[in-house]
């Protein structure tokens, strides 16, 4: 008995490790057609949780620029395809996902993140497998920190870069007492600690730094405790959902004036989903109405495309995930090959106009942490609207060079170009 | 006790053909997985969560207590082979021991609470406990690094001295993940099938009566428990090491009853092999038909409902009854016997 | 310091609050015996009913719905407390037909099919509604906050206590002093005898059983403006409606009242000095009360004793 099974042990994984070298799934028998053979990507967007709006927007920012190439006839003469699924703002799903992405539907690059613990949970499949992973909204400071990676770049503003641009004007002009509501994940935490680090910089102090659990909805006692403790500035790092809720009962109870609200950064699916409890100074990678070339002809092609959907114009979420898409398309027409170390090179010395952006400043990639520095605007409610969409009055728009996380680079530590596996498509 | 009659002959066995016939299929899934549209991954899963839900049955089908807090002890093997790997050692068996230790310390600290009390009090309590261990590992962060998960958990090399094997990529560690489940196997075959097993399904029969025949019931009860929170560690230490991180997502409510459901619906109630068959039937369920529809839930919940009031012997009971030559009712009034001895009084 | 007051006041509100959303469950575990999982699902339904029909799509004929909308918000919300919870008894209903089979087998028949039930009807509000966060609609004169003691507090809050309270109220009355609630504690005490007293049992089991399901769902629409609404919101509910059944003891009303404040101000207490830990009290509260007192507070001797 035991010796059949030892032949056939020794015969199974034989194969199986042999059968393991093609793991692209169904494209293995179409290696004659490589030509023509489609591109694939996988979107790993939340459609469900704290996330999920966002989630979708960054969605539609993505579809519109593989829509753009595929009209082009596609990157390289090979038609792009996708695969989504919902990550459902879990990092155990955002796991499970990417496995699934990689090895059953041979994606060769994963593209989307809102939630910074899901981002991390992805990255770590995508860098097993050498995959190329695009995290276009999840912006703790330590995607770029201790949590980088060679086959991960990063599209949005962080933490850092938005505290660094509002927390010293709000210090000389506000108050030197400074109380931090912090989400009590990964993106929170960084967050709160580098708009610590710039308030105590700057001559401020931080009184509390309460911490709220994610998917919390009755922020009666921390308001409470905000009224007792009489802080000059409440800066918040809370998302998603959270935020929604939070801005609701501020403005119901009518307690937007004072304290003064610094939120970080807000994203363009929470603000739309309560418009009326939008208050306090926030940062923004991008506004639908900034008076730039090539933004009305953007915002035209997107409320095209996305006519029945939830939110009518683009905000910076999608805005963050059309770029990334964009920009690794071009990447990989610019190398003329899809092979991900080259591809990475390409990435980690982009280099992209203004113009071409659609923002104020020239904006690049950082070799060394592979986040996109870009231009930082800050914003607050509009108090005269031009039309219904037109929610946001931006004060300031900021130099990427000036909001710089310098703590990024040597918390950021990437593997060699020879530790990544090798991919092509 | 489930499903295999104490005179049989293969209750004695160490080895029975039912499992080398199980096992042999399993080792030749990473061949043909992929051709049938699901991916090794995927098979990984399943086998890791067999070895949960085998131990899970330890306590549900073969003693008879309601444990709806199990994913408690997958949870806390899951971060304490994590955090072995960080502080304690980088040795493969080392770590999987500390999973199992830990879970079992955690198994043994629940079970001192609950143990004397049964039924509905029992369920009550192990939701508690559960609610009680998934906020301390969502809230200590410095620890478990909180709902972002323990991340950078390395697949360790399988080092036996004269041999080293490298897990990193999918089918290897699927055979290693293989051989656990074997050995998993046989020690809760024996198990169920020694004179403790025996006292336990007495106890679950009936308490008192295996009380006054004079066996300390509290202790088997808390024994019982604790050696399936301990093997329930291990399989979460395997988790950790196939998700490449520990979350604690799989000590929630909802994910405790996932278990549940699993070993339910593949009728864990009336067979071993019965877990296995729910554990399969719920992952292949939710990869194929929630890649169609985010709704999949619905309709396993469906299923899980019209099982628990037509079929409560389960996928496994069915079959058995099939197999056994139609001897239907008398499978399911085993079933149903010992659903109602869940909770009796 | 901080002053203890305010969160005291909090901690009271809040406890009102879980009572009532333990008071449905209670009945159904304490009178029929039957552990409801489905509950919190039942609740975020009466939530998400309740949400309909106040919004700008309320679920019926345009003629009707026209009208309905020209009312004032006040009058729209005082009428949907009264029927958006109606039509969640004709889930519960359904739910009650299903568990028919399971009477007279052990409570664990129940537990697991609720359990099965409640997710499917997460799954089937998922469905419906997607998963986005809705907002019900609140009469302005509930909301917005007032100032006492140089602190803003929330009004719709206390309204919320209030109301829950007056409910607390009216189903005590409904059970001690009304021919019914004397049936329904009968039935709940030896099924048999009531039997042959000429009762229908089984109707009897139904009207309790939808009378739990209302009272889950209204629970839901008051206390959806301070939680939000998703489809993952029954979970917030049905987890302290047990424990605070469990901690006052399966069987009494005044342990579930007392226990639901006792399990609210645990809450809001630790609320103003660990805010990160107060989910957490309540379990610790629940560990420690049930190992020294078994029973629970004022708990009695059931059939689910064990």
């Amino acid at each position: 008995m035991s010796k059949i099974n030892r032949r056939r042990f020794v015969k199974g994984s034989a194969a199986a490790l042999a059968g393991t070298a093609a793991f692209y799934g169904p494209w293995k028998h179409n290696s004659v057609y490589a030509q023509a053979k489609p591109i694939k990507l996988g979107l790993t967007c939340d459609a469900s949780g704290q996330y999920g709006n966002s989630g979708q927007d960054d969605l539609r920012g993505i579809k519109m620029a593989i829509d753009e190439f595929n009209v082009k006839g596609g990157v390289l003469g090979r038609k792009i395809e996708w695969v989504t699924a919902d990550t459902e703002t879990t990092p155990a799903t955002g796991s499970r996902v990417a496995e699934r992405f990689i090895t059953r539907e041979g994606c060769t690059v994963l593209i989307g993140a809102v939630h910074s613990g899901v981002a991390n949970a992805i990255t770590q499949v995508a860098a097993k497998n050498g995959v190329i992973y695009l995290n276009t909204n999840s912006s703790a400071p330590s995607e770029a920190g201790e949590n980088c990676s060679r086959i991960k770049f990063v599209w949005d503003g962080n933490g850092t870069n938005f505290s660094k641009a509002a927390v010293k004007n709000a210090v000389q002009g506000v108050g030197k007492n400074w109380l931090l509501l912090t989400n009590d994940y990964v993106w929170g935490h960084t967050t709160s600690s580098a708009t610590k680090a710039q308030v105590e910089a700057n001559g401020g102090k931080i009184i509390d730094n309460l911490l709220v659990p994610q998917n919390t909805r009755d922020f009666t006692s921390y308001l409470l405790k905000i009224q007792q403790a009489k802080p000059d500035v409440v800066a918040t790092a809370i998302g998603g959902d959270d935020i929604k809720a939070l801005r609701e009962q501020v403005v119901q109870l009518k307690l937007d004036g004072k304290p003064a609200w610094i939120n970080n950064q807000q994203d363009w699916p929470d603000i739309w989903g309560a418009p009326e409890s939008l208050f306090g100074v926030f940062g923004t990678t991008w506004y639908h109405k900034l008076p730039l070339a090539g933004v009305a002809e953007f915002v035209k092609k997107w409320e095209a495309a996305n006519k029945d959907g939830p939110i009518p114009v683009p905000g910076n979420v999608s805005y963050n995930g059309y770029m990334a898409t964009r920009e690794l398309l071009r990447a990989m027409e610019r190398a003329g090959s899809t092979n991900n170390i080259k591809v990475i090179k390409e990435l980690e010395n982009l280099k992209v106009s203004a113009a071409d952006r659609m923002q104020h400043y020239d904006a690049f990639m950082d070799p060394v942490t592979h986040q996109m520095q870009q231009t930082i605007y800050l914003a607050r409610r509009n108090m005269k609207p031009t039309d219904k969409t037109d929610l946001y009055e931006i004060i300031s728009w900021t130099e990427p060079k000036t909001v710089l996380d310098d703590a990024a680079p040597n918390k950021c530590k990437l593997a060699p170009y020879e530790q990544v596996p090798s991919v092509d498509s | 006790m489930n499903g295999t009659a104490p005179n049989s002959p293969d209750a004695a066995r160490l080895i029975t053909p039912t499992m080398l016939v199980v096992w042999l299929g399993l080792a030749t899934i990473p061949l043909w997985i992929s051709q049938i549209g699901l991916y090794p991954y995927l098979g990984i899963e399943i086998l890791i969560w067999s070895i949960y839900a085998l131990s899970f049955n330890l306590v549900l089908g073969t003693a008879g207590l309601p444990s709806f807090g199990h994913g408690v002890f997958f949870g806390v093997g899951a971060y304490a082979f994590g955090l072995a790997q960080f502080n304690v050692s980088s040795s493969l068996w080392i770590c999987l021991t500390l999973a199992m230790l830990a879970a079992a310390l955690a198994g043994v600290f629940v079970a001192l609470f609950i143990s004397h009390r049964r039924g509905i009090y029992y369920a009550f309590m192990t939701i508690a406990f559960g609610q009680i261990f998934w906020t301390i590992a969502i809230k200590w962060h410095s620890v478990t690094g909180g709902e972002d998960g323990l991340l950078k958990i390395e697949r360790l090399p399988a080092d036996l001295g004269f041999v080293s094997f490298d897990l990193k990529n999918n089918a290897s560690f699927y055979y290693f993940v293989l051989a656990v489940f074997i050995v998993i196997v046989i020690a809760l075959w024996r198990l169920t099938h020694s004179p403790y097993g025996r006292i336990l399904s007495a106890i679950r029969q009936s308490e008192t009566r295996a009380a006054h025949l004079g066996y300390r019931v509290w202790l088997y009860k808390a024994s019982v428990f604790t050696i399936s929170a301990g093997m329930s560690g291990l399989a979460g230490g395997l988790f950790a090491m196939a998700q490449l991180a520990a979350f604690p997502d799989v000590m929630s409510l909802h994910q405790s009853g996932y278990i549940v459901m699993m070993t339910l619906v593949g009728g864990g109630l009336v067979s071993f092999w019965g877990p296995i068959v729910g554990v399969v039937t719920f992952l292949v369920a939710r990869d194929v038909i929630g890649a169609m529809t985010s709704a999949w839930m619905l309709w396993f919940g469906l299923l899980f409902i019209a099982i628990v009031l037509f079929k409560p012997e389960g996928i496994a009971g069915a079959f058995r009854s099939v197999v056994d030559g139609g001897k239907a009712r008398a499978k399911r009034a085993e079933g149903v016997s010992a659903l109602r001895l869940l909770f009796r009084s | 310091m901080i002053d203890i007051l305010p969160h005291i006041l909090n901690g009271l509100t809040l406890g009102l609050l879980f009572a009532l959303i333990a008071l449905g469950f209670m009945l159904i575990v304490g009178l029929m015996e039957q552990i409801n999982l489905a509950h919190g699902s039942l609740f975020a339904l009466g939530a998400y009913v309740g949400m309909q029909m106040l919004g700008p799509r309320p679920p019926m004929p345009a003629d009707w719905a026209a009208a309905w909308l020209a009312l004032p918000l006040g009058w729209r919300y005082a009428l949907t407390l009264v029927i958006a919870p109606c039509v969640v008894g004709v889930v519960g209903a359904l739910v009650e037909f299903c568990m028919r089979r399971t009477y007279g087998k052990d409570p664990l028949y129940g537990l697991l099919l609720t359990f099965g039930a409640a997710m499917v009807i997460e799954e089937a509000i998922r469905l419906t509604w997607g998963t986005r966060d809705y907002v019900l609609q609140v009469p302005q004169a509930i909301s917005g906050g007032f100032i006492f003691q140089d602190l803003i507090w929330s009004t719709y809050r206390f309204y919320a206590a209030g109301i829950a309270a007056v409910i607390i109220g009216l189903v005590w009355l409904v059970i001690e002093k009304t021919p019914y609630g004397a049936i329904i504690k009968a039935g709940a005490h030896d099924s048999e005898i009531v039997r042959a007293l000429g009762i229908n049992l089984s109707r009897l089991r139904l009207a309790v059983f939808i009378f739990g399901t209302m009272l889950a769902a209204v629970a839901g629409i008051i206390v959806a403006p301070i939680w939000g609404i998703r489809p993952h919101m029954g979970v917030d509910a049905v987890v302290p409606a047990f424990l605070v059944i469990v901690l006052g003891g399966v069987g009494s009303f005044w342990g579930a009242v007392s226990a639901g404040i006792l399990v609210g101000l645990a809450v809001g207490l630790t609320g103003a000095y660990a805010s990160e830990w107060s989910l957490l009290s309540m379990y610790i509260l629940l560990v420690a009360i049930v190992t020294f007192r078994a029973r629970g507070l004022f708990g009695k001797k059931s059939v689910l004793e064990a």
